[in-house]
């Protein structure tokens, strides 16, 4: 620890225009601290984050030789990295930069009262004081990272990823477990919205691949093993001969795809002749050749029910309560695909609510134009489907003539199946993915870090996420390659430096870190004879939960030592004069 | 229970310029008609949308009540089409049930 008899520190306090001196005296602030041990300066701004404000700090940081700054402001979210840029251009360490915030957690929160406000901004101020006093200058982890990347599954959101890398210079490896690539739209023929066939896309795609020389596609192949973090993973690839190959990648991009829903036996008539899921429907359209028969009958009448295997309220666990999102238009899209083969047919449309939303909103106009009948049921008043002499009624109320009960006599029932998680223990168990609720893998924020996962350098792409069309899955997989490329272009990445240590001369390895580690940043280390935790600090994110389990105080996070966090406590609770 | 007649539906849409399609069961037509029919044109439409032959047959007095004055098509904010839809269902209803305008 640094010695911090000789602190030249400078603390400046904010009036955010207002926003923090309507409730706090900041001038009262800075008189209260200016002259506190360690503090050389002590000053108030009327907006810390201007030009103006930052060049002074600057001039005054290099004029009284300044070793560390306090900034009392608003939330480090906001202002943070400002500020620690402003510290390295007066030639500080960032690291002997405290954020306090007085706005958000001070002035915002106690307008009821301006003394109050006053006095906690005061011991707060105190408290940054402390923690910058016993900083120490620290830098960045720098870590070289590998120009290529491993991409699990090589459906269209795999291989439209991988050629984005691959157009970027970045290398890339694909691995698909099944025999064959392109995955679930591989099997479709026409698809919304263009009507071009799910099967010719991805054999462009699959040539494109093929033309490219930084591109490795194996099929038949699954991931064994992971190690290493961000920027270099060490895995293994078993292939389809048994030959396990090694590889360093960069980052690694998971788009593994969906499992269509299978009804459960009976559930509305599934395993009756004539009961198809949506996409047995859709197979019998793409190979229908002019005509739509089905076990050599002409399918004069179709029925739909919709919303099955999706938004199910059930009280079991593995309920699927969420929209599968493609399934309304791609039951529209083939209605009308059906329409255009056999103009005369009769299509009755059994739903819920209707989400053809966004541009195919005209799919489901143009349907009812070319005579689709829509019926919508309550989920607690479900159709029936029956068979009688070889001929399947399904029997639904329609509010639409005031809850008369309506017979339909009809050759086919399609179940519109939504989509629901692959279970892939194995991978997960591999990559340490984080699963939802819901059964698909998780981002870290839908909106803010969409592709991202809790795991530096593993992203997540296409429906392995959650329910998508394809162009969604698309565009998600899109965004994937531009975070890989973000990340693996630069050559490096730089980590931040706060994270744990340990002291090897108080640990005896126990373990207990080990286990309290969510990012399996703690490794159990040889070291002279003894066995000790060390403390990768790449997979490290000083999140702290090792150190309060450890039983001989023999970890601490740098930047919140435990002598920080006490002198915090000490400078939070000393009385305000 | 109502029973559909897919074939029934077929008949009266290419037979005749029938098309209730875009109907959004709003209900204007019903409180706009001036003889207060007890068959609101929405229901009837309905019927031949979903096949339901029986059930416009039963009301052939109320599709040959109506007075063709347009006052629920003048106001009718989807645009359909209904005195000339009602004008379909008593042409099947002759053809079918009256054996007129055979040929």
């Amino acid at each position: 620890m640094t010695d911090n008899s000789e602190r030249r520190l400078g603390v400046y306090i904010c009036y955010c225009g207002g926003n923090i001196s309507d409730y706090v005296d900041v001038e009262k602030v800075a008189d209260a601290v200016r002259n506190d041990p360690f503090v050389a300066a002590a000053r108030t701004n009327m907006f810390t984050c201007s030009d103006a404000a930052q060049h002074d700090m600057i001039t005054e940081i290099q004029e009284k030789k300044l070793d560390g700054i306090v900034i009392a402001s608003c939330s480090p979210k906001l202002h943070l990295n400002t500020f620690k840029a402003m510290a390295e251009r007066a030639g500080l360490n960032p690291y002997q930069y405290t954020q306090v915030n007085i706005r958000e957690q001070c002035s915002w929160a106690h307008t009821h009262s301006k003394d109050a406000a006053t006095e906690k901004a005061i011991r707060l101020v105190r408290a940054g004081i402390a923690r910058t006093a016993l900083m120490r200058p620290l830098n960045r982890l720098r870590v070289d990272t590998t120009p290529s990347v491993l991409v699990i599954g090589a459906g269209i959101a795999g291989l439209r990823s991988a050629l984005a890398l691959s157009d970027m210079g970045i290398s890339v490896f694909i691995i698909e477990h099944e025999q064959q690539a392109g995955g679930m739209v591989g099997r479709l023929g026409k698809m919304f919205p263009n009507g071009k066939k799910g099967s010719d896309l991805i054999n462009s795609l699959l040539n494109a691949v093929k033309r490219r020389e930084n591109i490795s596609l194996f099929t038949s192949a699954r991931l064994v093993e992971k190690n290493g973090s961000v920027g270099k993973f060490s895995v293994k690839i078993s292939t389809a001969n048994g030959d396990i190959i090694s590889l360093t990648v960069g980052a690694i991009i998971v788009t593994t795809g969906f499992t269509p829903y299978q009804p459960s036996e009976t559930e509305f008539g599934f395993g009756l002749n004539g009961v198809l899921t949506l996409p047995e429907y859709a197979d019998l359209l793409n190979h229908a050749n002019g005509s739509l028969k089905f076990n050599c009958r002409d399918v004069n009448t179709v029925s739909f029910i919709y919303c099955v295997g999706s938004r199910e309220h059930l009280k079991e666990n593995n309920a699927h309560t969420y929209c599968s999102r493609y399934c309304c238009t791609a039951a529209v899209h083939a209605a009308l695909q059906a329409a255009e083969v056999k103009p005369d047919i009769q299509q009755y449309h059994i739903f819920r609510d209707i989400r053809t939303y966004g541009k195919y909103e005209v799919l489901y106009e143009e349907s009812l134009k070319r005579g689709s009948v829509f019926l919508r049921y309550e989920e607690s008043d479900p159709p029936q489907v029956t068979s009688r002499d070889g001929k399947l009624q399904v029997t639904v109320k329609d509010h639409l003539t005031g809850g008369d009960e309506i017979e339909i006599n009809t050759d086919l029932v399609v179940l519109v199946t939504g989509m629901t998680p692959t279970a892939n223990s194995d991978l997960v168990n591999i990559l340490k993915l984080p699963i939802g609720k819901d059964g698909f893998y998780n981002e870290i924020h839908p909106k803010l870090k969409p592709v991202e996962t809790v795991i530096d350098g593993l992203f997540i792409a296409g429906t392995a996420q959650g329910p998508k069309t394809a162009s969604e899955s698309v565009a998600s997989s899109m965004a994937a390659a531009s975070k890989v490329a973000g990340l693996l272009l630069k050559g490096y990445i730089d980590l931040e430096p706060l994270v744990a240590r340990v002291d090897a001369s108080l640990c005896t390895w126990c373990g207990a870190c080990e286990k309290a580690c969510p990012y399996g940043a703690v490794q159990h280390l040889h070291c002279d004879g003894k066995e000790i935790a060390g403390i990768d600090p790449v997979l490290c994110k000083g999140e702290g939960g090792c150190v309060p389990v450890c039983p001989y105080n023999a970890i601490e996070v740098e930047g919140y030592t435990n002598k920080q966090i006490t002198s915090m406590i000490d400078a939070l609770a000393r009385e305000v004069a | 229970m109502l029973k559909t007649n897919p074939a029934f539906a077929a008949s009266v849409k290419t037979a005749s310029n029938f098309n209730a399609a875009a109907c959004i069961n709003c209900g204007s037509c019903t409180a706009l008609c001036p003889l207060g029919v007890d068959l609101h044109p929405r229901t009837l439409f309905r019927y031949v949308l979903i096949g339901a032959e029986e059930k416009l047959l039963e009301n052939t007095s109320v599709i040959y009540s109506c007075l063709l004055c347009r006052m629920c098509e003048d106001n009718c904010p989807a645009d359909v089409p209904i005195a000339e839809n009602i004008r379909s269902l008593r042409s099947y209803i002759n053809r079918t049930r009256f054996g007129l305008m055979k040929g």
